[in-house]
């Protein structure tokens, strides 16, 4: 079973992991994927066995451009991750890929975690992290071959309200 | 809709442990003297006691341990995965055990070393596991914490309806408010809008530390058996009208996937439980919300019809929750103040509440006698309560509620 370290969290993906080994695969190849439903044709943000609209079983990886939209937000002041701290305060953002938005129920849309980060990697600072921006993802190459899917924002205009809690 | 049932079975008795931070002793001890409480508190002998039902995070002694430490044999036993919201729904399932002729009466148990083993938030074991499976696109971006899966709903929420942080305190005083008023809550200060607002961040912008419930050592049961059984028993009976639960929004686990990403499994809970129970908004005379944070409160009470959607900042900062409102929440201080036990402190405190001998500062509170002062020191039982409703919290996706009346 391959066995990764990051941030001093261990990383176990199972050869026999039917959802997540993929992801992670396409990842080290710099490719964000998602599953496409090989019957309706519907891609899903999330890697399950079936289908959520017609439960079919038959999937395949399916590339996607690595744009999107941050959906939602959360600052993480204070972390309970001691391998975190010196990244405290960061960004987890939620966001929404530009495939399938609003597709195929007006509330749907392929909506992947990730950290909001800048050039360099670290965390982007919180006065730029708000609802609406537009991102792209940006995969960070770990030294023992784990990549893992990060997002920066990109100069395109926002799509929908920009907002951002005003403290 | 099977409505048979309504009023058909009981909450017999009910017991808990003390709330600490260091109980100094396994959850199989706290959880034989929970069970030991709420047996002695119904007038039950362990030949009475034939059902066991517990639910646990992994974090808990089960019940085939637990049993013989109290003498009983069951003739039915299960020991449930899951959180928050499972309370009511193994209430549910103990009626449905009777109703099927698997046991008689069957004592309800959650035990859980929160603070001092496997705490809750997070940290140490938790976050000290190999990441696998679903994790693998949460953990590795520093995402752990129960308000962490979480705030993705209340953020957006936040946004789609202009909750302010100020709205969300207003919880966390209403509750410490009560709390004051209970010898066993773990936080009994009264805080204020501005103390919560001064506490330090712990994610932006939804939730700062006292918007978060205290981990908790502790063990909690109900007692479950038939209307019949229980009115020859020591208390007031305490009849369960309607139960839900665990019922869920779509997507579950993935309900970040569609929307609206601002609703909750009480949307859906709701209704059937009100038509259930055969009970209106009006009827319900004190809530118990679950407040593992202060914005799965406000959401609950969104959803499950209290307010329109949108106005939940009103309701709460409108003084109906306080006690002396027109419908308290939270009565014992919740897991905000009295102590965080996945639910099971709110059911209990409501059936205290029907019985009218909710255990405050009054020198005759166990025979029902109140002196509705609800100033700090004082009373903490709701005037005339006839009918209460708890409404569970999981996750945003999953929620279960409990209807019962006096």
């Amino acid at each position: 079973m391959p066995s990764y370290v990051y941030r001093g969290q261990q990383i176990n993906i199972s050869d026999a992991d039917t959802e997540y080994k993929g992801y992670f695969e396409a990842a080290a190849e710099h490719r964000l994927v998602v599953k496409k439903c090989l019957d309706c044709g519907l891609l899903r943000g999330e890697p399950g066995p079936g289908c959520p609209w017609c439960t079919s079983l038959h999937w395949e990886w399916n590339q996607v451009s690595g744009k999107g939209t941050i959906y939602s937000y959360q600052i993480v002041a204070h972390t309970v991750v001691p391998s975190f701290r010196d990244w405290a305060p960061f960004a987890i953002v939620l966001v929404e890929l530009d495939e399938q938005s609003g597709q195929p129920d007006q509330y749907d849309g392929l909506r992947i975690t990730a950290n909001l980060v800048d050039e360099s990697m670290e965390p982007e600072k919180e006065e730029n992290v708000a609802i609406g921006k537009r991102v792209e993802v940006a995969f960070l190459d770990g030294e023992d071959g784990f990549t893992l899917p990060q997002f920066r924002l990109i100069d395109e205009p926002p799509k929908g309200t920009v907002w951002r809690h005003q403290l | 809709m099977n409505t048979s049932l309504r009023g058909k079975y009981c909450i017999a008795g009910v017991g808990e442990t003390e709330f600490s931070r260091g109980s100094n002793r396994t959850t199989r001890a706290m959880g034989a003297e929970a069970i030991r409480n709420a047996m002695n508190d119904a007038g039950l002998k362990p030949e009475d006691v034939d059902g066991m039902l517990s639910y646990h995070g992994g974090d808990s002694t089960p019940s085939t341990s637990i049993m013989y430490d109290l003498g009983l044999r069951p003739n039915f036993y299960m020991d449930c995965s899951g959180g928050g919201s499972s309370t009511e729904a193994l209430v549910g399932l103990a009626m449905g055990a009777i109703e099927a002729g698997m046991a008689d009466t069957v004592a309800i148990f959650r035990s859980m070393n929160g603070y001092s083993q496997m705490r809750i938030g997070g940290t140490g074991v938790r976050a000290a596991s190999p990441i696998t499976g679903i994790d693998l696109l949460k953990r590795p971006y520093g995402m752990i914490s129960a308000v962490q899966q979480f705030s993705f709903t209340f953020t957006r929420h936040m946004m789609e309806y202009g909750v302010k942080n100020e709205d969300l305190a207003h919880i966390k005083v209403a509750h410490s408010n009560h709390a004051s008023n209970n010898p066993k809550a773990l936080m009994k200060q009264r805080v204020t809008v501005e103390d919560v607002m001064n506490s330090r961040w712990i994610i932006r912008p939804v939730a700062h530390l006292l918007d978060c419930c205290l981990e908790t050592d502790n063990a909690t049961c109900v007692i479950v058996t038939s209307a019949e059984r229980a009115r020859d028993l020591k208390q007031k009976p305490v009849y369960i009208l309607g139960v839900q639960g665990r019922g869920t929004k779509p997507g579950g686990d993935f309900h970040y996937q569609h929307g609206p990403i601002s609703r909750v499994a009480g949307y859906y809970v709701g209704p059937r439980v009100f038509e259930l129970a055969g009970v209106t908004h009006d009827d319900v005379d004190v809530t118990g919300c679950y407040d593992a944070f202060t914005y799965t409160a406000l959401l609950q009470f969104e959803d499950y019809g209290w307010c329109e959607k949108g106005e939940g900042k009103d309701y709460v900062t409108s003084g109906i929750i306080n006690l002396g409102g027109r419908r308290p929440n939270n009565t014992s201080g919740g897991h905000l103040c009295e102590a965080y036990t996945h639910g099971m402190n709110m059911v209990i405190e409501n059936v205290r509440q029907l019985r009218g001998t909710v255990d405050d500062y009054c020198p005759q509170a166990l025979e029902g006698v109140h002196t509705y002062d609800y100033s700090e020191g004082h009373c903490r039982q709701v005037r005339d309560a006839e009918v209460s409703m708890n409404m569970g919290w999981g996750t945003p996706a999953v929620g279960s509620s409990l209807i019962m009346r006096r």
